[in-house]
């Protein structure tokens, strides 16, 4: 076996970017510490929460039939806590919904799906459908393949995108509402976990029932 | 109706001979980066019990206080006497029994406990409180004696390993009394056998750094025994200690109804810097109500929580009433302690 034979990082001067630990600057012995620095009993919410959301869980469905439930938008319908009503727009593949943690809100809503990674990414937005800055990122995974299980792995991940800090369509609001989705982020961890509870609780249902995990409704 | 009330009215302590400084040890690193690692990361001095003196000695000193403290009759009509012993000096007997003559005490009780590791001070509370209370034993002493640091660690091979600088010897002692003057509000022990095991006992450690377990402790041969855990399960152990100190601490804290940051002073077992700061981190607790003794004496194993007592008490920083929470996890995991007293021994 040969080590280190091709030519890494030779674009850059001395091959060195300060920060950067491998094992040819920090040898074993020297980044152990470094690790078990990093190895806490508690970590603040902030820092796993703070600038990026991520919930992950395993759900006992197969992975194929679960991707296909959750690429179809109006799945949030069921397993969402409070978007309701969907609606296909004139512009095809834009929904609409009501997010009824506030009064008088639309959230716009289109998913975009690759079936060969099974990721589904819902871009959506509160009152306009313009810019669809809010990105969850979600992924399944074949639990085969990284648990040794049959079954699903999901990966949810939120950023923290500057306008959840300010609505930068301010105009686009329904009169009189002062809540901002922003100011909820804080809550995203648990909120996030709360409906990725609800997924697997009604697909695993489905599951268990010999039903169908995308319903007869939504076909 | 309810048990009757158990206080730890009372502690003491031992440290053998004068302090030894980390210089010992950096002189037979293997490597200067080695040394210098061991300057950072080592308590900065430790001591080291003589080669002749015994866990009974030791125990005996560290009694000498309570003792002046409580007089002669007091100790000698302790009813129940518990001891733990890092490194006994006789493999098939604890000391207790001996205890109980030099102490010239002639308890009901006498109970040498060889399990609990650096939670043995919390593990004899729990067991010495509920003798306390079931029977008509009125009065307890504990003793948690580590005593392998100078025997073991000052080997010619086993001093040159970077864990060598970290031990200490100390005896730390604690006085029981059935009534309400410092009351044990409560005492959590917990084992987990799915952690029993990482913990070996090696009989020949060479000066490379590697730990042949291959002759029994009992038979001839010329190795040098020494305590290791499997390198790879590091960072597991690690882990699991990172949580489970906090667990058990919580879970006292919630039994008596008093949140983390309203504890008074956190008394842990103190293995490294890292788990100190760790738990302190997990309790929402300053470092000034986590005291420790780990800079001077290194790490204590059972001791260590009577050893900071007694530093804080004679300090004058335990203040009578205040709610100290004590917590320790064993070995590799396999088990932990917590218990929570209304301190009354401050003098």
């Amino acid at each position: 076996m040969t080590t280190s034979a091709l030519p890494a990082l030779s674009d850059i001067e001395d091959r060195t970017i300060p920060g950067v630990l491998r094992i040819e600057n920090s040898d074993r012995e020297a980044t152990a510490p470094i690790i078990m620095d990093r190895l806490r009993s508690v970590y603040p919410h902030d820092q796993i929460f703070g600038m990026f959301c991520p919930v992950q869980d395993y759900i006992a469905v197969p992975p194929r039939e679960l991707y296909a439930y959750l690429a179809d938008p109006r799945s949030l319908e069921e397993w969402s806590y409070g978007m309701r009503g969907f609606a296909e727009t004139d512009q095809p593949g834009l929904w609409v919904a009501a997010d009824r943690l506030v009064p008088d809100t639309e959230i716009y809503i289109r998913t975009v799906a690759n079936p060969d990674a099974m990721t589904v990414d819902y871009h959506c937005a509160w009152d306009q459908g313009e810019h669809l800055w809010m990105v969850y990122l979600m992924r399944v995974i074949d639990a085969q393949v990284v648990l040794n299980k049959p079954g699903s792995v999901v990966t949810w991940i939120n950023c923290h995108h500057p306008f959840y800090d300010e609505n930068p369509y301010p105009e686009t609001a329904p009169p009189g509402r002062e809540e901002w989705v922003g100011d909820l982020w804080e809550m995203f961890s648990a909120g996030h976990k709360l409906e990725l509870g609800n997924l697997k609780a009604i697909a695993e249902y489905r599951a268990s029932h010999g039903l169908p995990i995308t319903p007869d409704w939504m076909r | 109706m309810g048990l009757p009330q158990v206080s730890l009215v009372d502690v003491a302590s031992y440290l053998p001979g004068s302090t030894v400084g980390t210089e010992y040890f950096t002189q037979f690193a293997r490597s200067d980066r080695m040394a210098k690692n061991e300057m950072l990361r080592a308590p900065r001095t430790r001591h080291h019990v003589a080669r002749d003196e015994t866990a009974v000695d030791m125990v005996e000193r560290a009694v000498a206080p309570l003792v002046e403290r409580h007089g002669q009759q007091a100790i000698s009509n302790i009813d129940v006497l518990l001891t733990h012993t890092q490194l006994p000096d006789n493999p098939v007997l604890g000391p207790g029994s001996e205890v109980a003559r030099r102490l010239g005490m002639t308890p009901g009780w006498v109970i040498d406990i060889h399990n609990g590791g650096c939670a043995a001070f919390l593990h004899m509370i729990g067991l010495a409180r509920m003798i306390l209370q079931t029977t008509a034993a009125r009065t307890a002493l504990i003793a948690a004696s580590q005593n392998s640091a100078g025997p073991v660690f000052t080997q010619t091979e086993v001093r040159k390993l970077a864990q060598a600088a970290v031990p200490g010897d100390g005896c730390g002692v604690g006085l029981l009394v059935k009534n309400s003057e410092a009351p044990i509000l409560d005492v959590q022990t917990r084992t987990y056998p799915e952690f029993a095991g990482d913990m070996m006992f090696c009989t020949d450690v060479t000066g490379s750094g590697t730990f042949d377990r291959d002759r029994k402790y009992w038979e001839p041969g010329p190795g040098q025994p020494c305590v290791s855990f499997t390198e790879s399960r590091i960072a597991k152990v690690f882990t699991r200690g990172n949580r489970l100190v906090p667990e058990l601490a919580h879970a006292v804290c919630e039994r008596i109804g008093v949140k983390s940051r309203d504890i008074d002073v956190f008394v842990t077992n103190q293995p490294n810097r890292l788990f100190l700061r760790n738990w302190r981190e997990a309790m929402g607790l300053p470092p000034e109500q986590h005291p420790d003794t780990f800079d001077s004496c290194g790490n204590l194993f059972a001791a260590g929580i009577p050893v900071t007592l007694d530093a804080e008490n004679r300090a004058g920083r335990l203040r009578n009433g205040s709610i100290v929470l004590m917590a320790a996890f064993a070995h590799a995991g396999d088990f932990a302690g917590a218990a929570a007293v209304r301190w009354g021994a401050a003098r």
